[in-house]
């Protein structure tokens, strides 16, 4: 029947082309190729790729490290160094310490402190603080960053005395120096800046001096007058020998 | 004709490796105190730094507990310096106080350098406590003098 009806459409019959087998159990020879034909050769040999070497004046000194390796600055330390930018900008209180050798522990133990305080421990490289800061107002900082060190960054500058007092448990926390309010202070002024009174009692004095010219005027006007009331308060409580100084000031009056 | 062999047979390891050898050789047994001086926006301070860093690890400061090391903060640009005041053995052994190192123009391995030429040197060398004997020793110093009184309840 199959065969009455293929014989009747022969465009239905579908023979398998011929095929030959190239790859017999798996192993293929790639170590020892053939040498190819003449014309396959030529051609091969035409479209080799050619590459323009350096002028050889640039790399004639040049170490082979150094010809092939090509560094690329990474663009994430853009990022961080802006980062150090803003926190530099936005905090009030810097302080920099250096950092002698200390466990992961403690210093994350310092960190937790610092940071209930509202202060903010931080590190970052050399290179990166270098980007960040050259060129700007916060140049002068950077010799203090030759070599171990940690950053605090504060959004306000009251805390000085807190910082003080947390990291003189620390002694591996040495105080360099910091920026308060953009001004860079030594350890000795930053010291003293934290002894100082606060703005509202050191407004109070400025009050209080700006009155006194005033007010030893009228007090030197009236000197006289209270005295005398005084002593005649005295007088009349019944003391005795107040009465030779009554009339001393009477005569003076 | 061959030229006979001239030169090194190991590469150095770099001044990092060098550091590393001078402070595993650091004893700071001889010292009473250390006082580090340095103002930090000067210049060629990075040596004194690194020293002051060095110190504070917990190999060197093991080698000696009692040891305080102290660091001064100045802001007068006066040049930095290391002091080392010794004990009183070590005193007597280098006839001075204290020893001092101006570090300005000193690197961190020249600086380790002084350091181990002079200070270590001062330690007083370790006496040797009591050693606890082990059964073995112990039979062998006691089984010398009575050999028949000790073996025998043994060999019951």
């Amino acid at each position: 029947m199959a065969n009455l009806i293929q014989k009747g459409l022969p465009l239905t019959s579908a023979r398998t082309p011929l095929l030959q087998l190239m790859r017999h159990r798996g192993k293929i020879n790639i170590q020892r190729p053939k040498e190819p034909h003449y014309e396959r050769a030529r051609v091969v040999a035409v479209t080799q790729p050619k590459y323009p070497e350096p002028p050889k004046a640039l790399t004639c000194f040049q170490s082979r490290a150094q010809r092939t390796a090509a560094q690329l600055e990474n663009p994430y330390n853009a990022i961080i160094a802006r980062e150090v930018r803003n926190w530099l900008d936005h905090s009030r209180l810097v302080a920099i310490f250096h950092l002698n050798s200390i466990t992961a522990d403690e210093i994350f133990r310092v960190r937790v402190q610092l940071h209930k305080q509202n202060m903010h421990l931080k590190s970052y490289g050399r290179k990166i603080i270098a980007q960040a800061v050259t060129g700007t107002q916060y140049e002068a900082i950077m010799p203090l960053f030759h070599s171990n060190h940690c950053i605090v960054f504060s959004p306000d500058q009251q805390r000085v005395g807190a910082l003080l007092r947390l990291t003189r448990k620390v002694p591996q926390m040495v105080l360099l120096g910091g920026i308060v309010e953009n001004t860079l202070l030594s350890r000795n002024e930053l010291i003293n800046f934290a002894q100082l009174p606060g703005l509202q009692s050191a407004q109070a004095q400025l009050v209080q001096t700006l009155n006194m010219a005033a007010g030893t005027v009228v007090q030197q006007l009236q000197a006289h007058q209270c005295n005398l009331v005084k002593v005649l308060d005295v007088h009349a409580k019944g003391g005795s020998d107040a009465a030779p100084t009554t009339d001393v000031k009477e005569t003076n009056t | 004709m061959s030229v006979p062999f001239s030169g090194t047979l190991r590469r150095s390891g770099g001044i990092v490796s060098a550091i590393g050898k001078q402070l595993k050789s650091v004893n700071l047994k001889g010292v009473k105190r250390i006082t580090v001086q340095f103002d930090p926006f000067a210049e060629n301070v990075k040596s004194t730094r690194e020293f002051l860093f060095l110190l504070s690890t917990p190999k060197v400061s093991l080698s000696n507990p009692k040891c305080v090391v102290k660091s001064d903060i100045v802001c007068d640009r006066s040049p930095a310096f290391i002091k080392f005041a010794l004990i009183d053995s070590a005193q007597e052994k280098a006839q001075a106080k204290e020893i001092r190192f101006n570090s300005d123009n000193l690197n961190t391995l020249e600086l380790l350098e002084l350091c181990n030429k002079h200070v270590s040197t001062l330690a007083p060398p370790e006496e040797i406590t009591n050693k606890v004997l082990t059964k073995a020793e112990k039979q062998k110093l006691g089984g010398s003098g009575g050999a028949g009184g000790k073996k025998a309840p043994k060999k019951k």
